[in-house]
C-alpha cells in the first residue's frame, strides 16, 4: 500500500502509529511537500496481524530480542525465565512497504477453526486412560470436523464411538 | 497522477524489511545445523513426540550434538519427556540458551516458558475469540523464534516434533527451506494409516525434502514378565503403505509401557532400557537416519 497527495502529485511518508485504541492501531502519514497529514484507521484485525508477525510499523529502532514475540505476548509465563538483560542488538534498516503482501500473507496462514469441547464431554474424555487419550480426543475431532458439528457434546462423542466401534 | 509503480518503494512501514531481517536472522543460525529432521503423522497421539525424544536421546548416545525443538506451540510434551520440565532458562550472548537433557541434548519448547503444566498456552489479543483466530501465525512466530533466537551452537541434529496434522506444513516449507527430511510415524490401525497416508501425500507434495522414512509405533504389545507379543492394531498394513508410498519402514516400534513411564517421569527410555526390543528398536531406527544422511555425502 502506497499513498499519493494528490494535490502535489507527491509519495507521502509514513510519520507515525498512536498507541492502539480498543485493538485499533493508527498510522499518520504525511506529504513531505505540502506537509498534510492523514491518518490510516487499521481494524482490530490488521493490527493484530502486525503483532503476530512480531513486526512494528514504521521500522524498528532496536533489533527485536530475542524470543520476543513469545515473551510479550504469551499471556501467563513463567515468570523465572529470561530474567537477566537481553544483549543489545544492532540496528538494521531497509525494507519497503508492501502492507497488502503481509495481509495476503497472513492470510494464507490463518487456522481452520476446530470443533470446541463442552465441559461435560471435556470431563468424559479425561476419564480415557492417558496413552489413548490424545489419540482418541483427535480422532473424536476429527470425527466431529467431518460431520460439521461444531461442538463437541457427549452425545457426539457417543456417536463417533459407535462410528470407531469404540 | 503518480501510478504504484511511480512511488519510491519504501512507503515507510518497513514491513517486508523485518520480515526479511527474520528470514536472515534464520538462516544464519541454521548454517551451523548439518541436518534438521521433522517428525511428523496426520494423526495425533500415535507418539511423535516419544520418538523424537528417545531418537534425539540414542543420537546423543552415539556422541551426536543434538537440539530438540518442540514445534507442537499448542501442545507442548517434549520438555517433560526429555527431563528438563522445569529447567530456566535465560539470555546469552547471541540468543537464548537452551535447556539441556541429562544425555546433553538441546531443548527448546513452550513448555519451558509456562508457568506450570495446568497453564494452556493462550496469547495476549483483544478478545480470546481474536487469539483463536490468530493463533496459527502466533504460533508460527514462536516457532520461528524458537528455531533462530535459540543458541543452538554446532549441531549433526536437530529434529523437530511437529503436531498432529498437516495444516502447518505449508509454513514449514517457509521456515525451513533446507530441512534434510521427514520422518513419519503411524500406529497399526487401519484407520490411522488413511490418515497417515493422507500427510504422507502432503509432506511429498509441500516440503522440499525427502521422506526418510515411516515408524511403525505401538506395533505390538511384549510382555514385560514373559515376553510374549501380541498384536495391538490387526488392521494397518504398514509395509504395504511404505511400499505404495516408496518409502522405507524404518522400524516397529512395540508397545511398551515403560516407554510411557519413563516419558512422565522425564527419565530416557533408550539409555535404561537398551537391551528390550522396544529399545533396541530406537537404537537400529537411529542408525537407519543415519546412514540415510551419511549416504548422501
Ligand atoms: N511404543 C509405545 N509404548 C507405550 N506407550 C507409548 C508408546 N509410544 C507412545 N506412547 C505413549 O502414548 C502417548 C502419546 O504419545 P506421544 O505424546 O508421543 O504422541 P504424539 O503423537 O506426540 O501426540 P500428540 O499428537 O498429542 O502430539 C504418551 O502417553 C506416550 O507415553
Ligand atoms: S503375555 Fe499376558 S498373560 Fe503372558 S505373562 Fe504377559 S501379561 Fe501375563
Ligand atoms: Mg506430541
Ligand atoms: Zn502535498
Amino acid at each position: 500500500m502506497k499513498f499519493l497527495c494528490l494535490e502535489c502529485n507527491t509519495a507521502m511518508e509514513f510519520k507515525e502509529t498512536t498507541t492502539p485504541d480498543q485493538g485499533s492501531l493508527t498510522a499518520i502519514f504525511e506529504c513531505p511537500d505540502c506537509f498534510a497529514e492523514f491518518a490510516m484507521h487499521m481494524n482490530p484485525w490488521e493490527t493484530q496481524m502486525l503483532k503476530s508477525l512480531n513486526v512494528q510499523l514504521g521500522g524498528r529502532s532496536e533489533a527485536a530480542q530475542p524470543m520476543e514475540m513469545v515473551q510479550s505476548f504469551l499471556s501467563q509465563k513463567n515468570p523465572n525465565n529470561l530474567t537477566s538483560e537481553a544483549p543489545v542488538g544492532s540496528t538494521e534498516d531497509g525494507g519497503k512497504c508492501p502492507f497488502a503482501s503481509a495481509v495476503t500473507e497472513a492470510f494464507q496462514e490463518q487456522e481452520p477453526t476446530g470443533p470446541v469441547w463442552t465441559p461435560e464431554a471435556l470431563e468424559r474424555l479425561e476419564r480415557v486412560p492417558s496413552f489413548v487419550r490424545s489419540m482418541a480426543k483427535a480422532s473424536i475431532e476429527e470425527f466431529a470436523r467431518e460431520n460439521g458439528h461444531p461442538e463437541i457434546t457427549t452425545e457426539v462423542m457417543d456417536t463417533a464411538r459407535g462410528n470407531f466401534g469404540m | 497522477m503518480k501510478t504504484y509503480k511511480d512511488l519510491p518503494a519504501d512507503g515507510g512501514s518497513n514491513i517486508v524489511g523485518q520480515v526479511t531481517q527474520q528470514v536472515n536472522r534464520l538462516q544464519q543460525r541454521l548454517a551451523s545445523v548439518r541436518h534438521t529432521v521433522a517428525i511428523m503423522s496426520g494423526k495425533g497421539g500415535v507418539g511423535k513426540s516419544s520418538v523424537t525424544a528417545n531418537l534425539a536421546s540414542v543420537l546423543g548416545l552415539r556422541g551426536h550434538n543434538v537440539g530438540v525443538i518442540d514445534a507442537d506451540i499448542n501442545g507442548p510434551s517434549i520438555a517433560k519427556m526429555m527431563g528438563v520440565r522445569g529447567q530456566r532458562i535465560d539470555y546469552g550472548d547471541d540468543g537464548v540458551k537452551p535447556a539441556i537433557s541429562p544425555l546433553g541434548v538441546k531443548v527448546m519448547s513452550m513448555d519451558l516458558f509456562l508457568k506450570d503444566d495446568e497453564t494452556p498456552v493462550l496469547w495476549e489479543s483483544q478478545t480470546q475469540k481474536d487469539a483463536f483466530t490468530w493463533r496459527g501465525t502466533m504460533e508460527m512466530s514462536a516457532l520461528r523464534e524458537f528455531l533462530s533466537d535459540t543458541e543452538w551452537g554446532s549441531l549433526d541434529y536437530l529434529l523437530i516434533d511437529l503436531p498432529p496434522g498437516t495444516d502447518r506444513l505449508p509454513n514449514l516449507v517457509d521456515l525451513l527451506p533446507n530441512l534434510g527430511g521427514t520422518v513419519v510415524v503411524t500406529i497399526p490401525s487401519g484407520v490411522s494409516q488413511l490418515v497417515v497416508k493422507k500427510s504422507l501425500t502432503m509432506a511429498k507434495k509441500l516440503l522440499n525434502a525427502p521422506v526418510i522414512g515411516i515408524v511403525e509405533n505401538m506395533a505390538a504389545y511384549v510382555c514385560a514378565d514373559c515376553g510374549k507379543t501380541e498384536e495391538l492394531f490387526p488392521s494397518g498394513n504398514t509395509e504395504e503403505m511404505a511400499s505404495q508410498f516408496e518409502v522405507s519402514l524404518l522400524g516397529k516400534i512395540p508397545f511398551d509401557p515403560r516407554i510411557s513411564i519413563a516419558a512422565d517421569e522425564g527419565s530416557v527410555f533408550v539409555d535404561q532400557y537398551r537391551d528390550t526390543p522396544a529399545g533396541q528398536t530406537f537404537f537400529s531406527i537411529t542408525d537407519e537416519i543415519r546412514m540415510f544422511f551419511e549416504s548422501q555425502i
